[in-house]
């Protein structure tokens, strides 16, 4: 909470600090990012930027704002305030012509700091947020009075405390004492792995066998932790197992989930990580893990809807990569620009359209198939590729090799039928193929056809001998292929000979089938392609490597949809749109970067390739500070930045500004980028250790710990609360990878319309899975996780807003996953000799704490209760805990206590 | 008619009796949880506070319970919204706008000039006009047409207004909906109900603000997203209440733990979290305490408004219910249960209104028909009771689809359909408003003579967006959430308030 709700005027909080202390001295040159632009923005860009330029006047960029206005003169004179329109305005008193308009007045320290600007020159100046520092000093920590200095050297383990402290000296308070060791174990196991510490580890660090760094060292060799970063990734990457929109038919891409818990379990360098997302497919020789990670921007919806227009949702998909690319690896929003230049940050309109021209040129065209995608061959079926590429190098050469061999992987370039138009007796069927009838014809248009010697076609044939002929350039054309195809199983991919010719023409196909019923489709036509002829047709073998060829074409394999980008011959061109609407194209432009960032380096390729270099160029001002922001906000529940997906003229000030970059030089220069080495620095500060433990005092001052004068304190993620409830209960299983599993849920959950896709709910351990392979359904994700704010993955999402809703209640007490996992916990220390003991031990076993007296009490007191009644009812008992074969009574009321301690705040909360 | 008048009065007595029962439990229930009730935390009588600390803690209501009531900041209309909306997109053409021109050039071609520069979803090449497949007659004092499709709802047409040109840029299902519902045909923005949740809270703690039905067999193209919060807190997403299996997912104790137990176990668990509270001082914890508590009661107050079975025999026959099923007649009888129980908004969607043509369901000569069957008595049942209760004065009543369909009939595949059909049509179609601040009998906007364009009072679905908050008592433009560095608005940059149906 804490937004209010109607349009309020924004705390501009440091700023408004230093306004106040420099009002007096006014020979003091102003600070135009910290001083002035707040103050445009607040105050003035409604009207004067971006969507609206009232006067002709805009303060969005520094040409506009010194420009003539509608009145015929600039309304800022530099070095002349008292000359200049923009500081006379402010002091009208008449409401018509004064300025904010129909708004209160500007205060007087405001209208000050605007006038001895424009009298200083009105110097413009970079937003913090572009301009990274090349140094930032740590700041020294001196003793000081009202500090215990014990305290104080105990705080300070690394350099992240004298950031935190030298600000905590300055509020005058002091940090809180190191947390009790069962508490950090917990915390920071929570934090690395998403799980409690094992048994193990938490004894050998409570008996000091293990240091705290030791500790923190195991639990990032733990696999775990993978798995736990990864549902952080896959939140911006937007994974999910099905395509989205209104069919939201199952998408098969979890290799990319499963690469992105491998790539963060080898702690891939950050550089590497975003890299291989961005343009694995450009790099020389790309890997396949290297192709694999290019689904990132596959996660992307599918329009598979009846009558959608698969280039209107292409361009959709365009537009969500550009707009995610920035949210993820920039924290800017940068989709607001595609209708209209930003009206708070440094970016124009046609410079959206320029890095969206470096996403327009990939081969996936929002088809139900989703092609191009990554097959991925049995070790047999690899040779026989092998023999194929091995062929074509043999005779031909590495260029032909590399194009049977990507060919092979992912059945790109092709032509795609949607494109194909001028239809005689047949149409296009609206589900990715053309159908065409008896004395059928269509064309296809602008195909180059590369001197080859065959046409493959991707088709499904429903008669025997359909004859068909292929025609250059219109309906009366030259015949340069004349076949016949059988009655086919589904969609086969077959080739047929072809006249060579190497020209960009267009060609048309027609079909002839006089068995055929009237306007009864004879072929359904998927694509077309042309390749350059394998050579060596008379040495021995030739056959059978076509043969082979021929047969993984047709292989049906698990497969990722990955990114390809066209070849020279298939280039889009990118257009502005004109306010945002696809349909209005106007100027054409280049693929390239904000002027207001980081130079482009000429070395780098026009290409995602040239963008994720540039996107981790380490003058990029934004991709470090993001990723150190969004890290700390995964372990502190709050960003250094505290709007963690903006980090711009827009979003909050940073509460420790240095620490910030201090932190992002450190993870690019000393770190080289890893994110391991990030979040082991931060975990083992002394401000990360801390105790957690508060009063109402200190939340008065200080509600969201945005000092860090006391540790970290949050709900658990909705992964975590389930798998840490499987986890405690011994149920969870370590099994990683591999598709999505459907534990149970309630019946019902999945509707969907044209769709009969349905939730089998999986078999033994598979059920009690790691919740970042649980199945997710778009428009229907797992409900209980929905619950507690994980998103549907259908855009890119920076963070979760976490609530505390009575409907969580509901899932930790009834769900039956839970009700499950209490049963085990209880039946785990279950003695029924001694039962404080066991209440004891069962609470142990959850929050890694001892009892105290009066927790024992309630819980006793409960379980005397349940006791009670349930030995009344047998039935109940039966019910409850049909699990067992002659279940008690005792064992019954236990597990009512377990459940009881599974829903403890202390329980769901990281302390 | 005094026979009614007198059955109307016994029931409402008798529900007041048993709304009064209900209360009593309720409030036995929380007291008998140890006097544990948090109202008396926040109320400044925390029996762990010190006197002197009492009122230091600073966080609002609203931190502890994030569906608080909020009183909006201008004076509102109604308090609830009831919305029906009917997914697949119905025809206009055969329920509300007359068009008799269109029936004289019924088997002609569609004009080229209507044609050229268009896409449509399915129709390719020269499609054929098709003339209204339904008589129509002017009805009521208002003289509004109603087609022969909705006998029972030209009983009530005095109390709704229509919108005849509304129109939206989207012409498929899944983003229509969207749109009409986020206000984007993307995803990622909240839902009118979230927003109305969000600025306004819920009357009712027992109950979720928002509350979703569905009918017709499917859920809606878009998916949850279309009752989704966006960007804001999750809580104020629609909840969906089901017909089959637990109303709410998780409502029930599990087999085997009754609601004693449930009691003593929420009481145990809110003691150890006091204590918790004690040592940590995280506000969350108290916000927790409340929300155990709040479960507790939704468990019964849940089953029970969504129970329709307790309703009296003439109440049930008048919506024509089908207990046990899952339909759209259950549901506006839950509908008005639910905002006669305080529910903010209530969001009903019937699935089944794609009349292409291409199978008999999807029809515009019998498929339609029949949907306007199913439809016809519950939307009227539920005008005329929540009139009866006094209750529509208080609520606003919306119907309408994603879009509307063409005057030309679908050829799809350049083919003649197995059945009457016609496309998707963006360009105009029909709503309807009614209850409170809505003006009786009115109707706004004109088509052409073939209704395939609005030519007076166009409005767009952000029109319909602002007019809706407006009655809620927001102005549209300042009513926003600031999200990655830009004030969010349900109408983005655009909607004017509807006045020409405003009372």
């Amino acid at each position: 909470m804490g937004k209010c709700i109607f349009q309020r005027i924004r705390y501009v909080g440091t700023a408004c600090t230093i306004i106040l202390m420099c009002a007096c001295q006014s020979s003091d040159p102003v600070d135009f990012s910290t001083q002035i632009k707040p103050i445009l923005n607040d105050k003035c860009i409604t009207c004067h930027g971006g969507v609206k330029k009232n006067g002709g006047f805009s303060l969005l960029f520094k040409e506009e704002a010194f420009a003539v206005t509608e009145s015929g003169k600039p309304a800022i004179i530099p070095g002349n305030a008292s000359g200049s329109e923009f500081i006379k305005r402010l002091h009208e008193e008449d409401p018509e012509l004064r300025m904010p308009y129909e708004k209160p007045k500007l205060s007087d320290e405001e209208i000050d700091l605007l006038t001895r600007w424009v009298d200083q020159g009105a110097p413009w100046g970079q937003h913090w947020a572009y301009v990274l520092p090349e140094k930032v000093n740590v700041p020294a920590i001196e003793a000081q009075a009202g500090f215990a200095p014990g305290h104080t050297s105990d705080f300070i383990r690394n350099p992240i405390d004298n950031f935190i402290l030298a600000r905590l000296q300055n509020e005058g308070i002091q940090p809180n004492a190191v947390a009790e060791k069962n508490t950090l174990a917990r915390r920071v196991a929570l934090d690395i792995t998403g799980l409690p510490p094992s048994k193990t580890f938490f004894s050998s660090f409570d008996k000091g066998v293990l240091s705290y760094e030791q500790l923190v060292d195991s639990l990032l060799l733990q696999k775990a932790y993978g798995e736990k970063w990864a549902s952080w990734w896959l939140d911006m990457a937007r994974y999910a197992d099905s395509k989205g929109y209104e069919k939201d038919m199952g998408r098969e891409i979890w290799a990319y989930r499963d690469w992105v818990i491998r790539s963060l379990n080898e702690d891939m360098s950050y550089d590497r990580f975003t890299t291989a997302q961005l343009a694995g497919d450009l790099l020389p020789e790309p890997s396949l893990d290297q192709l694999i990670a290019t689904a990132f921007h596959r996660n992307t919806m599918n329009n598979d809807e009846g009558g959608t227009d698969d280039e209107e949702f292409r361009v959709a998909t365009v537009i969500d990569r550009t707009n995610t690319t920035f949210e993820v690896w920039q924290s800017t929003t940068i989709g607001c620009v595609q209708c209209h230049s930003h009206p708070y940050d440094p970016f124009t309109q046609k410079e959206y359209f320029k890095i969206m021209a470096f996403f327009n040129n990939t081969r996936d065209e929002d088809t139900p198939n989703e092609s191009p995608i990554l097959k991925f061959y049995s070790a047999e079926q690899k040779e026989k590729g092998n023999s194929v590429t091995a062929w074509a190098k043999k005779y031909g050469n590495d260029t032909l090799a590399m194009a049977y061999r990507n060919f092979i992987r992912y059945r790109e370039p092709v032509y795609k039928s949607h494109f194909f138009e001028d239809f005689v007796n047949g149409a296009y069927d609206d589900h990715a193929s053309v159908v065409l009838w008896d004395k059928g014809s269509c064309k296809m248009p602008d195909i180059k056809t590369r001197n080859a010697g065959f046409i493959y076609l991707n088709f499904s044939s429903h008669y025997e001998g359909t004859k068909i002929r292929i025609r250059k350039g219109h309906k009366e054309g030259t015949v340069l292929a004349d076949f016949k195809v059988g009655k086919t199983q589904g969609n086969v991919t077959q080739r047929f000979p072809f006249n060579k010719i190497d020209e960009r023409t267009d060609l048309y196909i027609e079909t002839y089938n006089p068995a055929a019923l009237p306007k009864a489709g004879v072929l359904n036509l998927y694509w077309v392609a042309f390749l350059e002829d394998l050579p060596g047709q008379e040495k021995s073998g030739y056959r059978e490597v076509g043969k082979n060829f021929m047969e993984l074409l047709n292989a049906r394999t698990p497969s990722v949809p990955i990114m390809v980008e066209n070849p020279e011959y298939m280039k889009r061109t990118t257009q502005v749109f004109d306010r945002g609407s696809w349909l209005t194209k106007t100027d054409t432009v280049q693929a390239g970067t904000p002027k207001t960032l980081n130079p482009w380096n000429e070395a780098w390729p026009k290409d995602r390739l040239g963008l994720a270099r540039w996107i981790v160029d380490k003058n990029n001002p934004l991709t470090a500070r993001t990723l150190v922001n969004r890290v700390w906000h995964q372990l502190f529940g709050l960003g250094l930045v505290p709007t963690v997906e903006d980090i711009g003229s827009q979003s909050d000030a940073p509460s420790h500004p240095a620490l910030l970059d201090w932190l992002a030089l450190r993870f690019m220069n000393e770190h080289q980028w890893s994110i391991k080495s990030l979040v082991r620095e931060i975990v083992l500060s002394g401000t990360y250790r801390q105790s957690s433990e508060s009063n109402p005092e200190m939340y008065q001052v200080d509600p969201k710990n945005e000092l860090y004068a006391r540790g970290p304190r949050q709900r658990l993620g909705a992964e975590q609360i389930r798998d840490q409830a499987l986890a405690v209960s011994g149920l969870l299983s370590p099994k990683m990878y591999g598709p999505g599993v459907m534990p149970p849920q309630p019946e019902g959950v999945w509707q969907t319309v044209y769709n009969d896709h349905q939730w089998v709910e999986s078999k033994g351990e598979d059920r009690y899975r790691r919740g970042v392979y649980t199945y997710l359904k778009r428009t229907s994700p797992y409900p209980s996780f929905l619950t507690f704010d994980a998103g549907s993955r259908e855009v890119c999402m920076i963070r979760r807003t976490v609530t505390n809703t009575p409907l969580q209640a509901l899932v930790t007490l009834n769900d039956p996953v839970y009700l499950e996992a209490a049963y085990h916990l209880a039946k785990n220390s279950f003695n029924e000799d001694n039962i404080p003991l066991s209440i004891a031990k069962s609470y142990q076993a959850a929050t890694y704490k001892s009892i105290n007296p009066s927790t024992r009490a309630i819980l006793k007191q409960l379980y005397t209760e349940s006791l009670e009644e349930l030995t009344e009812n047998p039935a109940a008992v039966k019910e409850l805990l049909h699990f067992e074969e002659n279940p008690g009574p005792e064992l019954a009321a236990m597990t009512i206590v377990t459940n009881a301690i599974m829903n403890l705040d202390e329980f769901l909360t990281k302390a | 008619m005094k026979d009614s008048i007198i059955r109307l009065i016994k029931e409402k007595q008798e529900r007041e009796a048993q709304a009064r029962t209900r209360r009593h439990f309720i409030k036995s229930c929380t007291q008998g949880m140890g006097g544990l009730a948090l109202s008396s935390l926040f109320m400044g009588c925390d029996p762990l506070a010190k006197p002197s600390q009492k009122r230091q803690v600073a966080f609002s209501e609203r931190d502890l319970n994030p569906l608080s009531t909020l009183a909006p900041p201008y004076g509102p209309k109604v308090k609830s919204v009831i919305y029906l909306h009917m997914a697949g997109a119905p025809s206009q053409l055969e329920m509300f706008d007359y068009k008799p021109t269109l029936h004289k050039l019924h088997g002609q071609d569609c004009p080229q000039s209507l044609l050229e520069g268009r896409k449509f979803a399915f129709i390719k090449g020269t499609p054929k006009l098709m003339g209204p497949q339904a008589q129509f007659a002017q009805e009521g004092e208002s003289g509004n047409w109603v087609s022969n499709f909705l006998p029972h709802f030209k009983k009530v047409v005095d109390e709704v207004a229509f919108l005849k040109a509304v129109h939206t840029d989207q012409f498929n299902h899944g983003p229509a909906q969207l749109f009409m519902h986020t206000g984007s045909p993307r995803l990622g923005r909240p839902s009118i109900g979230a927003w109305a949740t969000y600025g306004l809270g819920s009357e009712n703690q027992n109950l979720p603000g928002f509350v979703v039905l569905t009918s017709g067999g499917n859920a809606p193209d878009a998916g949850k997203s279309v009752w989704g919060s966006g960007f804001l807190p999750s809580v104020y997403q629609g909840v969906q209440c089901r017909s089959q299996g637990d109303p709410v997912l998780y409502i029930e104790d599990p087999e085997g733990i009754s609601r004693n137990l449930k009691g003593r176990t929420i009481e145990a668990i809110n003691k150890i979290n006091k204590t918790e509270y004690a040592q940590y001082a995280d506000p969350e914890i108290l916000a927790r305490i409340n929300q155990y508590e709040m479960a507790y009661r939704m468990q019964i107050a849940v089953p029970e408004v969504m129970n329709i079975n307790d309703e009296p025999e003439h109440i049930r026959q008048m919506y024509g219910v089908a207990p046990g099923k899952e339909s759209f007649a259950n549901n506006c009888l839950l509908a008005r249960k639910l905002v006669e129980d305080g529910v903010r908004f209530v969001q009903l969607f019937d699935w089944g209104w794609d009349t292409h043509g291409n199978v008999r369901e999807g029809s515009i000569d019998l498929g339609l028909r029949n949907k306007c069957r199913e439809i016809d008595r519950p939307m009227t049942a539920l005008l005329l009771d929540l009139k009866q209760r006094g209750l529509l004065d208080d609520t606003l009543v919306v119907w309408g689809g994603e879009f509307g369909r063409t005057p030309m009939q679908e050829n799809r595949g350049n083919k003649k359909m197995a059945y009457k059909g016609r496309d998707h049509h963006g360009d105009a179609f029909t709503m309807w408003m009614a209850g409170g601040g809505i003006k009786k009998g009115a109707s706004h906007g004109k088509t052409d003579d073939i209704g395939f364009s609005g030519i007076e009072g166009r409005v767009s679905v952000h029109d319909v967006h602002a007019t809706i908050l407006h009655l809620l008592g927001f102005d549209h433009e300042e009513f926003t959430y600031e999200f990655q560095g830009r004030h969010f608005r349900l109408t983005d940059v655009e909607g004017e308030i509807i006045k020409e149906v405003l009372a």
